[in-house]
């Protein structure tokens, strides 16, 4: 129950002097304890600020999101982020960037130091947490910032386009590495993209949002067991849903605007 | 949101050349040829050597002053490592206060940068006025030019922490100390230094200016000897003398930007 979080009527509206943007429209839905649901949208249409003020990192204008039951007014301690770049600090080892978190919450390491570990043998990146950022890959750094995420153990994991920034192919090896974890470590996970077979291929349902401002249009439900693996996108039901989701996606164009296509990675 | 840069050499390369023997070449080339074009100018043109020395003459000037000239550098070497010492540890230990607090910052900063234009050299009359002719008042005077470019890149470095970062702090619930201490002030060391490479240069003058106003000993207080002698050559030597000293104190910032580099970068 503590990672079920409930967005119901969230708007929010951006001043920036004298202009206000409004970027999130009456948005509702709810993510179930342990559920991975990932949003759709194209960009602009304020996915971002959706997660942001789930994660108590935004201000909400008006609604009510709470989590586990209690309204978020701030960042949380069980609710970790990940966003398109790592944000590793570079004069910190691996293993130091990971545990950062848990430092900052006073945790002991003989507390999350087997986590740490544990996480990083997950990933991947034994054999690289006394290495510096500056000796990884763009892959492995975002390797990095999911263990970083997930070491005070959180209830929710807010994923803000975690893999954009990367090459088609690496992409997939953190979708395939994301499956994993979430095989072992079962998490509530808010997984933002506009990728329509990243959503597809990840989730458990997958919100569908329209442009700005942003409100959720539809809640589809992904059919494949959490034990995916690559082999279930050439299946027909997996092209069926992502043809089924991009079709969605092109009635929310409004007509008369110039509007830039999602693209289906 | 990307990798910070930490300054880097800004020389464009060219990948065809060696480039470690051009970037020693170039300048090396160009530093002999105005000394070889000197000497032919001066010898050639007929000027007097007392209006411009050639490169020979100043040579021919260090004999017999070297003593001399080696006890001054000492005064005056002293003094302004002295007073860089001084302008990095006062000029970091204003900006740590200054941007720990909003209101502090917000009101000192603007104020700082204005005062930074004022050309401070007209001030140093002020000092032998109020601290007396001698080494108080001429380090005085030498912190008190050199620790505002410190400060003030500091303080610049210190608001310019990377925003991802600081968002990583926000999402961990860190305090605003914390955030200070495990990103504000790291991220601020590059600024910190460009600083303090600057404050090398200023103590230098600092010092020579005031042995210019009070002093009987220093390499300020030897040029206008040699001034009141008519001696340019000598003047000449004491520059040279001056321009290794300034070199000797630059090194300490460049190699704490080294150093930074390494623990950042690994190279
Ligand atoms: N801090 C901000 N101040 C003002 N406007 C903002 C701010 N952040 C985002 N916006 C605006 O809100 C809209 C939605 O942004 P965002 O949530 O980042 O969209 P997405 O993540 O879907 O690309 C955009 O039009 C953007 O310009
Ligand atoms: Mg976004």
């Amino acid at each position: 129950m503590s990672g079920h979080i409930s967005v119901e009527n969230v708007r929010k509206i951006y001043q920036t002097g004298k202009d206000s943007v409004e970027a999130v429209s009456g948005a509702s839905f709810v993510a179930n304890d342990g559920e991975f649901v990932a949003i759709l949208g194209p960009s602009g249409c304020g996915k971002s600020t959706l997660l942001m003020m789930c994660g108590g990192l935004e201000s909400i204008t008006s609604g009510k999101i709470t989590i586990g039951g209690t309204p978020v007014t701030g960042p949380r301690a069980s609710v970790g982020v990940m966003f398109q770049d790592s944000t590793l600090l570079p004069w910190k080892t691996v293993r130091e960037n990971i545990l950062f978190p848990a430092r900052i919450q006073h945790r002991t390491l003989q507390d999350v130091g087997p986590r740490a570990d544990e996480l990083i043998e997950l990933v991947g990146l034994g054999g690289f947490a006394d290495k510096k950022p500056h000796q990884l890959s763009g892959g492995m750094r975002q390797r990095v910032a999911i263990c970083r995420a997930l070491v005070t153990d959180p209830d929710i994991l807010l994923m803000d386009e975690p893999f954009s920034a990367l090459d088609a192919m690496t992409r997939d090896e953190m979708n395939d590495a994301l499956l994993d974890i979430w095989d072992k470590y079962r998490k509530t996970g808010l997984f933002v993209t506009h990728s329509i077979r990243e959503a597809v291929y990840l989730a458990d349902r997958v919100l569908v949002m329209t442009r700005r401002p942003a409100t959720v249009v539809a809640d589809v439900r992904i059919p494949f067991g959490r034990d995916r693996d690559q082999s279930i996108s050439s299946t027909p039901e997996f092209t069926e849903l992502c043809a089924y989701l991009r079709n969605m996606i092109d009635q929310e164009r409004i007509p008369g605007r110039s509007v830039r296509r999602v693209k289906a990675a | 949101m990307s990798e910070i840069s930490l300054p880097r050499s800004t020389s464009p390369r060219n990948p065809r050349i060696s480039d470690a023997s051009l970037s020693v070449l170039l300048p090396v080339g160009l530093a002999v040829f105005v000394l070889v074009a000197w000497q032919i100018g001066a010898k050639v043109s007929g000027i007097s050597p007392v209006i411009l020395p050639a490169p020979s003459d100043i040579l021919a000037s260090y004999n017999g002053i070297v003593g001399d000239l080696a006890h001054q550098s000492v005064a005056t070497g002293s003094e302004a490592f002295f007073a860089f010492f001084l302008s990095c540890f006062f000029g970091l230990i204003t900006a740590l206060v200054l941007s720990s607090s909003v209101i502090l910052f917000e009101t000192f900063y603007p104020n700082l940068v204005v005062f930074q234009i004022i050309p401070k050299i007209a001030l140093a009359p002020l000092f032998t006025f109020w601290l007396g002719i001698g080494a108080t008042s001429r380090l005085s005077y030498a912190v008190f030019i050199s620790f505002f470019p410190v400060a003030l890149a500091t303080m610049t470095g210190l608001s310019r922490a990377d925003a991802g970062a600081l968002r990583l702090c926000r999402a961990a619930g860190a305090t605003r100390w914390q955030t200070f201490f495990h990103v504000q002030i790291p991220y601020s060391l590059p600024y910190f230094f460009s600083g303090a490479k600057v404050a090398a240069t200023l103590s230098i003058i600092g010092i020579v200016i005031g042995e210019f106003i009070s002093a009987n000993e220093g390499l300020g207080y030897f040029i206008l000897r040699a001034q009141s002698y008519g001696q340019t050559s000598k003047i000449f030597a004491a520059l040279s003398v001056l321009c290794g000293l300034g070199l000797l104190l630059y090194v300490l910032p460049v190699q704490g930007e080294r150093m930074l580099r390494k623990w950042w970068r690994g190279s």
